[in-house]
């Protein structure tokens, strides 16, 4: 299997909002510093998840803050670690609230906790940017979260079409299921299944669970059962698993599709010294939404992210990063609605995200904080189509989205 | 079928790693009645000195020497410099416990900056693979089921037959009396913390060896196994905590071949829960290598 960046399926679209431009009616944007509260795992099985939304605000911080900041206020970036837990997030999330007055967004929030800890920011009235597909989110009530990634089912369903439809060596028919036993891995087994029997294929289901010291058991099931392909989302403990399939195969590695999140450098790293470059280059295809990693947007982003090596040496790893350039985009979307308000008051500022994010009829497509402003000055709406693309928020504030495998 | 004895041959891997922590484990609380939560977090920190070498192009099994080493000489200080002085000001046990605990916690995160969150191989992590009959297992494998022996059958050695295990039995059975009977108690401790440090350490590269990847939140993991092993055989008792090592490391894997591998840990556990309840003192209470002779 050869990783070839093709277009599976256009999932969704919207048509751009027709409600008109607003001008600033806030009560001033105040003073002193802004934070940004990157509430997501920083250690525990996910680990790797919170860097990749920490490299996001370390970059976004300086397109704003070197172009004016927020009406003069400058945005700092603070992580909340929440283990992948949800034990753990509701204290760290209640911490973040209590503690952070000057909160204006809180970024990360993964399927492992957002059940817990986005009704608590939801009830503080902080606009929040969740990274987690999970079903009870379609259709939130709650008005401050937003969801700049796919739901779960359809990372599921995008995996289950390349399986069965290709790109080339498929079709397989025969997968088997290699998600960790969290909430967040867990999420793509129903739809995954359903849909492969539906199709026709045949699955078998082989949770394991994550950090533990070895799979070789499980392995021998997953190879007894002969699959033609595996599909996964064990995050922390794929080198282990993926590095004893290999073993106990005979050197030979059986084709494996990952869901977005595997598309990530600490995966790619941890999966690489397991079972060598090149056995993962020939068998893995990850599922992902389709990005051009060009453009105005996403130069700065690179810029930004780069010098963000000086902060936190890893940040540049993430800069083909799907959910590193979403968030780097919400929060950037957040200021503008800030100073397009001209509010601190998020019930003020929130529902202009949204605005900024769809457009409204007539409004001026800007790609960089500073193009926002300078159109925000000039007395002109705006459309922020930033470094991962057009954000179009439906009435449950989801992104519509597009996936892409490769 | 081939899958038990797969998940027998496995089981026998996974023991040996638990053994070799679990004894070192067991015997630093046996002799020092300390209950050494930080274990785990120098199993782990070996297991890193061991890959750092192994990334400057030095034999992993020459590393594993380096981290039994490092173990030791760490285990070492950590009881000279942190956990004597508290229990000389005559700090509970259960103060001791948080004093480890609080230790785990530093070492864990003093590392992070250091080796990061990213799980990390062994360039040697596999070894060729072998196959007898249904049993599959690489020679890094047999390697480490081997060393699992012949340590064990040091440390019988070592408690049974020498001055040294005999003076370790002593003290561990009566501290007071022993030192009474001219028995350099402080010297036989700082020889256990050394002792037990080195098969930690040596644990620690073993159990990472034995998982393609580890990371720094690998530690907790190792912990808790090396603790059910330990408790299961009987507080403090080496031979007991074999036991348990063997018990934990067949039955998680063969659980994992009958059931669900989601409930390997739930069936192991659970055997430590019904073995508490049937024999609450662990299996081999009264009869451990620590007893006091005679």
């Amino acid at each position: 299997m050869r990783i070839r960046p093709t277009t599976l399926a256009a999932l969704a679209a919207l048509a751009l909002g027709a409600c008109g431009g607003s001008t600033p009616t806030g009560g001033g944007l105040g003073s002193g510093d802004l934070l940004v509260g990157v509430l997501a795992p920083f250690t525990g099985a996910d680990a790797g998840l919170g860097p990749a939304y920490y490299a996001a605000c370390l970059a976004a911080a300086p397109s704003i803050n070197s172009n004016g900041g927020v009406g003069g206020r400058q945005v700092k970036c603070q992580k909340f670690d929440t283990r992948g837990e949800p034990a753990d997030a509701v204290p760290a999330d209640s911490q973040m609230v209590a503690g952070n007055s000057n909160l204006m967004a809180v970024v990360g929030c993964t399927s492992d906790e957002a059940a817990t800890v986005a009704p608590i920011v939801d009830k503080a009235h902080i606009p929040m940017f969740c990274m987690t597909g999970q079903t009870e989110f379609n259709k939130t009530k709650l008005k401050y979260f937003h969801r700049l990634v796919p739901a779960d089912i359809y990372d599921a369903y995008a995996m289950v079409g390349w399986a069965l439809y290709g790109p080339s060596p498929a079709p397989f028919h025969k997968a088997a299921l290699v998600f960790g036993n969290d909430i967040g891995s867990q999420a793509f087994v129903e739809p995954a299944t359903n849909a492969f029997t539906k199709l026709g294929g045949q699955v078998k289901n082989f949770p394991i669970t994550l950090g533990a010291a070895s799979y070789r058991t499980e392995v021998a099931s997953v190879i007894a059962y002969q699959p033609d392909v595996i599909f996964t989302e064990a995050l922390g403990s794929a080198g282990t698993f993926l590095g004893e399939l290999k073993t106990q195969n005979g050197g030979k590695m059986i084709p494996f599709i990952g869901t977005s999140a595997t598309i990530d450098p600490t995966w790619f790293q941890q999966v690489s010294q397991a079972v060598g470059v090149s056995t993962l280059v020939s068998n893995y295809g990850g599922v992902d939404l389709g990005y051009d990693f060009s453009g105005p947007a996403y130069s700065e982003f690179i810029t930004n992210l780069n010098a963000a090596a000086s902060q936190f040496s890893d940040a540049p790893k993430y800069k083909q990063r799907g959910s590193t350039l979403h968030l780097y985009d919400g929060i950037i979307m957040t200021a503008l609605a800030m100073v397009a308000t001209n509010s601190k008051d998020p019930t003020v500022y929130n529902p202009k995200i949204k605005e900024i994010a769809n457009g409204t009829s007539g409004a001026t497509d800007v790609h960089t904080y500073k193009e926002g402003i300078d159109a925000l000055k000039a007395g002109k709406s705006i459309r922020f189509v930033g470094a991962g693309g057009q954000n179009n928020f439906d009435q449950y504030n989801r992104r519509n989205l597009k996936n892409s495998i490769g | 079928m081939a899958i038990y004895e797969a998940a027998f041959g496995f089981g026998l891997v996974s023991m040996s790693v638990i053994a070799l922590a679990a004894v070192g484990f067991t015997m630093q609380f046996g002799i020092t009645n300390m209950i050494n939560l930080a274990y785990g977090e120098v199993m782990i920190t070996s297991a890193y000195v061991a890959y750092y070498l192994d990334r400057a192009g030095i034999s992993i099994w020459l590393g594993m020497i380096a981290g039994g080493l490092f173990g030791a000489v760490f285990s070492f200080a950590l009881n000279r410099i942190v956990y004597a002085p508290f229990q000389r000001k005559g700090t509970s046990n259960l103060g001791m416990v948080i004093v480890s605990l609080a230790i785990s916690l530093m070492l864990a995160n003093a590392l992070l900056p250091i080796v990061t969150y990213n799980s990390v191989s062994y360039s040697e992590h596999t070894g060729s693979i072998v196959r007898l009959g249904g049993l599959v297992v690489t020679i890094n494998q047999m390697i480490i089921i081997g060393l699992a022996i012949v340590l064990m059958i040091g440390i019988h050695a070592l408690l049974r037959y020498t001055r040294l295990g005999k003076a370790m039995r002593a003290t561990a059975a009566n501290p007071t009396l022993a030192r009474n009977c001219g028995i350099p108690t402080q010297r036989v401790i700082d020889m256990v913390w050394l002792i037990t440090g080195g098969l930690c350490g040596v644990a620690g590269v073993v159990a990472a060896l034995n998982s393609d990847s580890f990371a720094i939140a690998s530690g907790a993991g190792f912990l808790i196994t090396a603790l059910a092993a330990a408790v299961l055989g009987g507080a403090g008792q080496p031979y007991g905590a074999m036991i348990g090592a063997v018990i934990i490391g067949l039955i998680t894997e063969l659980s994992a071949a009958t059931w669900s591998a989601e409930y390997k840990e739930v069936v192991a556990f659970g055997i430590l829960v019904l073995v508490m309840v049937l024999r609450p003192q662990g299996l081999l209470a009264r009869r451990g290598a620590l007893a006091a002779a005679g």
